[in-house]
């Protein structure tokens, strides 16, 4: 009897938990993933994750133009260049979410703070000598030197809330303790279209609309945000075709985004804001030899290359390469000028090598963490070998590939890495990869070291005007192409796999797209249908 | 009695001994994994002075002696050191991600004992018979397969093809409890709400499940076989002969000595689970710490290594204490001093 008795209890206890009826879920809720962990607070944001929570819950000075190259202004008014002096003109309608006013001090605060941390993107403030509130609504920020990259360097510079801060600075050395940052690691004290309710690094953000931003709100923009993280590729895909999520990471393996895509998902895009590289190391045999790196970059099979990357006949995670740079930067080629593979090329530029190929064994680096280089070393091994190299493939975890990077001697001949513009300028995409001073990073195996391509780097920092710099990096373009340091392998595509339910304009319209990382995610600007 | 708690206190020293052993081990072995710490945690955009000015933070500049003498120091005030990871202390780290995987495995430990036991005595008791037959295949078939696999196998059947169960997390959106001890079937009943407490149990069970069921296969397979041996034994011949009833039989004179070598395994099943609860959890994207160990690890963090591995080794330890505290209870024979757990 007792036993029936339980039995009972159990089975409807059972039943009760799974007709546990599904809670009312909020309207307009918007949920993503993103690779964990979301850094919160800004001045220590450097990944993806940290660029979606740092767009939508801070604002910068200026803002990316939407379709074209260039900056408008955001949190600015407008801004006045003399020199290495920057001047900028505040609006006067902006409250942070705890409802205080943004002045100049915030921004001159917000400046400190990163320069103070050292962390993040700081490196972007490195040439600021100095930051100074002119008046309530008027910042004046010099720099060591005339920097014309300056602006676009400023859409990674959020402005925090100074009062917000000095009220909770936690234990540290000095004055400024630990400058917040235990503070803003966890809560959001930024004039964002949303602010911070629910912040686990590992597990989830939850974000809601401010209902007094200052700026454009999409009619219809999603009332509250969900971004988590680490979730795997399987329960993506069931918790979309379940309805319970609108949009995927990047990551995504191309087969469970065609799986969604045959269930009716779309695919946002971005684009234009970095490529795939595959680096030569100029300082040793046979690669020293620029005829043998022209050789090999003729060699490559660009179209396979992209093929890899397909997800749809239309959808790729590369569009074709014209260059060193980016199509849609400034210097890029047309469109019209995409890489292709050309064997009667490769064997004249052999010829012409001082070296014999089959004398030199290439190490060819895949990077471990990115399983597609795997394929991409493959197809080198392959292209390469019609030409009489031998390779050795090579798999390198980040964290030793970034150690061995360090010397030539023991940087790979040939390395894979994928390369995004930090602010959306050419500048802070192809100085630390070809500038002779930055040799020896991730972004530089290459150890190029040409006096014209250095010329032609600080040419596009310090032209007055766009049209100065467009011809710098032309110029800039033409000659890596002709020392071919690099073998340009595809412009990077990001796609992301989104339910129907959301429209994304600046994902799906380039007419609308920023030209940033992560900024076409401003969720203001996105819609969300029930 | 007095004897049992010596024993205790000692065992308790020991593995303070151990801990303090599985920290210096990890702390040098952390530190041999190949790339630079500051390198990773601040990004690919960092600068050279960026690295250097944050491994001279962390005394990375210093030998590892003087690096374990400043961790060691921090320790003894309570402070993990902060992870590179989360850029938090690693401390309050582990104290929100630990609870969920607790939580986890404690609902997973015991699936293990009330199905894992009684199957395997349903096999002893009819051995040979298709219960039993049916027990092996299954116990077999739960024992081959790893957590994942059953993690990916019920979330397609009970979550995707027949949406029955949450898909991943540990409670609906809808509820906003407040985290007061992190276990969120606990912290639901302060909240005094009971149905984010079904919610909350609505979501454990899919991963409780996958988590078990290698444990179930493996405790029931111990039970039965042990059982069995003691099913041999003359004494259950005379029980038997005396004319018991069987349930009797089987419940206090074969099972109950039979429980002893199996609960050595059990514990360490349990303690094991912290471990093997990773992929569960990514899949179930169960905010834990057996997550947040495979991450740091990936990231090089290493007070985040340190810190996880010590409370694993510590949550191994203390199970170990509990399992020899039960063995004392169950075993007559070492209540009287006649043998040693």
């Amino acid at each position: 009897m007792m036993t029936r008795l339980l039995m009972g209890s159990a089975s409807a206890a059972a039943l009760a938990l799974m007709l546990a009826a599904a809670p009312a879920v909020a309207q307009n809720v918007l949920r993503l993933d993103e690779v964990p962990v979301g850094e919160l607070d800004p001045a220590l944001a450097s990944d993806y994750a940290d660029s979606l929570l740092m767009f939508n819950v801070y604002d910068t000075l200026v803002l990316p133009a939407q379709g074209s190259p260039g900056h408008v202004p955001h949190l600015a008014t407008g801004w006045e260049i003399d020199g290495a002096t920057f001047t900028f003109t505040l609006r006067d309608d902006v409250t942070f979410h705890s409802g205080n006013p943004m002045t100049a001090e915030d921004v001159v605060f917000s400046i400190e703070r990163m320069k103070a941390l050292g962390m993040g993107l700081s490196f972007l403030l490195a040439s600021v000598d100095s930051a100074e509130a002119v008046d309530t609504h008027t910042v004046r920020i010099t720099l060591s030197a005339p920097y014309t990259p300056f602006i676009a360097s400023l859409v990674r510079v959020p402005i925090v809330d100074k009062t917000t801060v000095m009220a909770n600075l936690g234990t540290g050395e000095g004055e400024m303790g630990d400058w917040g940052q235990a503070y803003l690691s966890a809560n959001s004290a930024g004039t964002g279209a949303y602010s911070v309710t629910s912040h686990n690094p590992q597990e989830e953000t939850v974000m809601t609309l401010n209902a007094a931003y200052f700026g454009e709100v999409a009619e219809g923009a999603p009332s509250e945000v969900r971004l988590r993280y680490g979730l795997e590729p399987a329960t993506v895909r069931a918790m979309v075709a379940r309805g319970e999520h609108d949009i995927s990471s990047q990551w995504l393996p191309p087969e469970v985004m065609v799986a969604l895509a045959g269930e009716g998902a779309q695919f946002l895009q971005e684009s234009g804001t970095g490529a795939f590289y595959i680096k030569l190391n100029t300082q040793k045999a046979p690669l020293d030899d620029v005829n043998c790196r022209l050789a090999l970059a003729a060699a490559f099979d660009y179209q396979t290359a992209i093929a890899i990357t397909k997800i749809t006949d239309d959808v790729a995670g590369g569009v074709p390469a014209t260059g060193a740079v980016p199509v849609g930067m400034f210097g890029a080629n047309g469109p019209d000028m995409a890489m292709a593979q050309d064997l009667e090329a490769a064997q004249a530029h052999l010829a012409n090598c001082a070296y014999t190929p089959s004398d030199h064994t290439l190490e060819l680096s895949w990077i471990a963490e990115v399983a597609i280089e795997e394929r991409f070393a493959l197809l080198m091994q392959q292209s390469f070998a019609t030409l009489g190299f031998n390779t050795e493939i090579v798999r390198v975890p980040w964290v030793l590939f970034t150690e061995r990077v360090t010397s030539p001697e023991t940087t790979p001949h040939i390395s894979q890495v994928f390369v995004t513009a930090t602010t959306g300028d050419p500048d802070t995409l192809l100085y630390p990869m070809y500038h002779s001073s930055t040799a020896g990073t991730w972004q530089s195996p290459e150890y190029l070291n040409d006096l014209e391509v250095d010329a032609l780097l600080e040419a596009g920092r310090t032209a007055p005007d766009e049209a100065g710099r467009e011809a710098a990096y032309a110029g800039l373009n033409a000659r890596l192409m002709a020392l071919a340091p690099t073998i340009y392998g595809f412009d990077r595509n990001s796609v992301f796999a989104a339910s129907t339910r959301v429209s994304a304009p600046a994902l799906t319209d380039p007419a609308q797209a920023f030209g940033l990382d992560g900024m076409g995610f401003s969720f203001r600007l996105m819609t969300v249908t029930e | 009695m007095l004897t049992i708690l010596r024993q205790i206190l000692q065992r308790i020293g020991m593995s303070l001994l151990v801990l303090w052993g599985v920290s210096v081990l990890i702390f040098a072995i952390a530190r041999v994994i190949p790339g630079n710490p500051a390198r990773v945690a601040l990004g690919p955009n960092a600068t050279a002075e960026q690295v250097d000015a944050l491994a001279r933070m962390l005394h990375l500049d210093r030998s590892i002696f003087i690096q374990y003498g400043f961790w060691l120091r921090d320790l003894l005030r309570g402070d993990l050191g902060r992870s590179l990871y989360t850029n938090r202390p690693v401390t309050q780290d582990i104290a929100e991600f630990l609870p969920a995987t607790l939580e986890l495995i404690t609902v997973a430990a015991v699936l293990m004992i009330v199905v894992g036991l009684p199957l395997g005595i349903l096999a002893a008791r009819y051995r040979g018979r298709w219960p039993d037959h049916l027990v092996r295949v299954l116990s077999l078939l739960t024992v081959s397969a790893p957590s994942f696999v059953w993690a990916v196998v019920l979330m397609l059947c009970f979550a995707y093809f027949l949406p029955i169960f949450p898909i991943a997390g540990r409670l609906s959106e809808a509820f906003d409890i407040p985290r007061t001890t992190g276990f969120l079937s606990i912290d639901t009943l302060l909240a005094g709400n009971l149905a984010a407490f079904a919610d909350a149990a609505h979501h454990i069970v899919l991963p409780a499940i996958a988590l078990s069921l290698s444990g179930i296969g493996q405790a029931a397979r111990l039970t039965r076989a042990n059982m069995i041996e003691t099913y041999d034994k003359p004494y259950i011949e005379m029980a038997q002969a005396y004319g018991f009833p069987d349930g009797r039989i089987a419940r206090i004179y074969a099972f109950r000595p039979s429980l002893i070598p199996s609960l050595t395994i059990i514990g360490l099943d349990i303690a094991a689970l912290l471990g093997n609860a990773f992929l569960v959890e990514a899949v179930f994207g169960w905010p834990g710490l057996s997550r947040y160990g495979v991450q740091v690890i990936l990231r090089k963090d290493l007070n985040a290594i340190v810190g996880t591995v010590l409370i694993i080794a510590a949550m191994f330890l203390i199970v170990n204490i509990i399992v020899d505290i039960l063995t004392v209870l169950l075993n007559p024979r070492i209540r009287h001093g006649e043998a040693r757990p």
